[in-house]
């Protein structure tokens, strides 16, 4: 365990989720960038550490985060890292970074352009090139085989997952279950609606946060886990790491009067719910989660700073955001946020 | 693989050949960088707080953090100085179309703060060629400036370059060039 240091989140920003941007993945995090900087009353110069979230694979070329560095206004030279993951492993980082004590701010990003590539190929390309890979099975063929488990395990139905669609995405869920399969449970309506968009958060240490925040969103625990590499020797009907994680990160400490699931799938956020221990006094995911838009990368990041805004602006005590990486919610992270 | 991997009986392979296509979107003001190039003008954002000249122009200044655009607009010369360079010796692969060593120069253009890489430079030998060499762009001619190598990852200057020449000018002096040497 790291010593505790009072760690809080100070501004969050994202950029209007969107499918087909034009502009460079730079250009696109610039207003989320200056936004979240705006919002804690820093500037860049004033950042101790930045710490990014990009993928490669997504834009097609080779060291492509570089590019987006240049959000960072890198001169002079900064103290920077990067990571291949969700921004929320980024924030980990940083939240890593501040408890050496020497600074006291840090700023996080993440971009994700999913318009540009095939992103049920490219999903299907991250798994392990041996026994997974060959199948050339993608991300929604995976999930379907979590959602098919729910539903021979009697957790769940189709219409459980149609009525989480359909409170999220607003509508009706007997409509929902007259449309066609995707792949078999899942209809459109349970699967992500795929977005380009990026997020940053600015982090700050203890008075200096009370300082540049009114109401600053206090890391109470923070955690990630993860799940066997391979998902044919798992419980796809349970999350052990999504648990410990929870677990780790002190969910069970005190009600969760929010929480934002990083559940791609419909039927996710039932898992979710029940690794982590929601009852119904918790409201789940009112940005949308990951469902309603899903900017890969910046998707488990966004829901940490809605989280945090739920804080920040919206006077809540205690809330949580979720973010998760891999097959069927094979990893998971769990950031517990409190307000004072 | 080694002849005695694959002659091992234990051990069997297959290829897995791997094909991903990707959507390159140029962006509004790449596209109007490469428009402007195949009306004949070499265009940068001059930044309105440092007054850094970016060519081509990236939308902001990465060092002031600020938004630019067309208003921000100034043309720059077709003259360059040479700041570094290679002499490439292609590798034959599927698909290379060269075959005989080339020479790549990292070029600061007048008017420009920032080097542009990849350009090509012709008309001289290659153990001649030198940093602070001056050169002047080769124009295609306007029916052969097409769209092809624009924008893509911000480097290069399109179809409407075909390559660069010594101008015949004397050399720039080291203080000119040395902060944008790669």
């Amino acid at each position: 365990m790291l010593p505790m240091t009072d760690i809080a989140i100070v501004g969050y920003a994202q950029s209007p989720p969107t499918f087909g941007v034009q502009e460079t993945e730079t250009q696109m995090l610039f207003p989320a960038v200056n936004e979240a900087l705006a919002r804690a009353n820093l500037t860049r110069a004033d950042i101790g550490f930045m710490c990014s979230a990009s993928c490669d694979y997504l834009s097609g070329a080779p060291f492509a985060f570089v590019q987006t560095l240049e959000v960072t206004g890198a001169w002079p030279p900064i103290s920077e890292s990067h990571v291949e993951m969700d921004g929320a492993w980024a924030l980990y980082e940083a939240w890593v970074r501040l408890h050496h004590g020497d600074i006291d701010t840090a700023m996080v990003f993440a971009s994700g352009i999913t318009s540009r590539c095939d992103w049920r190929e490219v999903s299907a390309l991250q798994l392990d090139p041996y026994y997974l890979m060959p199948l050339w099975v993608d991300d929604i063929s995976l999930a379907a085989l979590q959602a098919n488990a729910l539903i021979e395990s009697r957790k769940a139905t189709e219409r459980n997952f149609a009525e989480i669609a359909a409170r999220i995405r607003g509508g009706d869920a007997d409509e929902f279950l007259k449309e066609p399969y995707v792949v078999e449970p899942l209809r459109a309506h349970d699967t992500p609606t795929m977005s380009d968009g990026g997020a940053a958060i600015v982090l700050a240490v203890g008075d200096r946060a009370r300082e540049l925040c009114e109401r600053p969103a206090w890391i109470a625990g923070i955690d990630h886990r993860s799940e066997a590499h391979y998902p044919g020797v798992r419980d796809l009907t349970i999350s052990d790491a999504a648990r410990i994680a929870g677990q780790q990160s002190g969910v069970g400490k005190g009600p969760i009067e929010v929480a934002e699931l990083a559940a791609q799938f419909s039927h996710e956020e039932l898992v979710l719910r029940e690794a982590l221990g929601l009852t119904d006094g918790t409201v789940v995911s009112p940005s949308g989660g990951a469902l309603a838009a899903n900017p890969v990368i910046a998707t488990g990041l966004v829901r940490i700073g809605e989280a945090a805004n739920q804080i920040i602006d919206g006077g809540r005590k205690r809330t949580l955001g979720h973010a998760s990486a891999g097959p069927c919610l094979q990893q998971n992270l769990v950031c517990v946020l409190e307000g004072e | 693989m080694s002849e005695e991997t694959k002659t091992d009986e234990h051990v069997a392979f297959m290829s897995q050949m791997v094909n991903l296509d990707y959507k390159i979107v140029t962006s509004p003001v790449h596209r109007h960088f490469d428009e402007q190039m195949r009306e004949g003008r070499i265009v940068g954002h001059k930044c309105p707080s440092c007054g850094l000249v970016y060519v081509p122009p990236k939308g902001f200044c990465p060092r002031c953090s600020v938004i630019t655009n067309e208003d921000h607009e100034v043309e720059v010369k077709d003259t360059a100085t040479v700041t570094s360079f290679t002499v490439v010796t292609p590798i034959q692969y599927q698909g290379q179309k060269e075959r005989d060593e080339y020479v790549l120069a990292n070029l600061l253009l007048d008017g420009a703060d920032s080097s542009i890489g990849q350009q090509r430079i012709e008309g001289i030998p290659h153990d001649e060629v030198r940093m602070g060499m001056r050169v002047k762009a080769i124009w295609a001619t306007p029916d052969e400036r097409t769209e092809e190598g624009g924008g893509m990852r911000g480097w290069g200057l399109t179809s409407a370059v075909k390559h660069w020449e010594p101008s015949g000018e004397p050399d720039a002096p080291r203080e000119q060039y040395q902060e944008h040497v790669l």
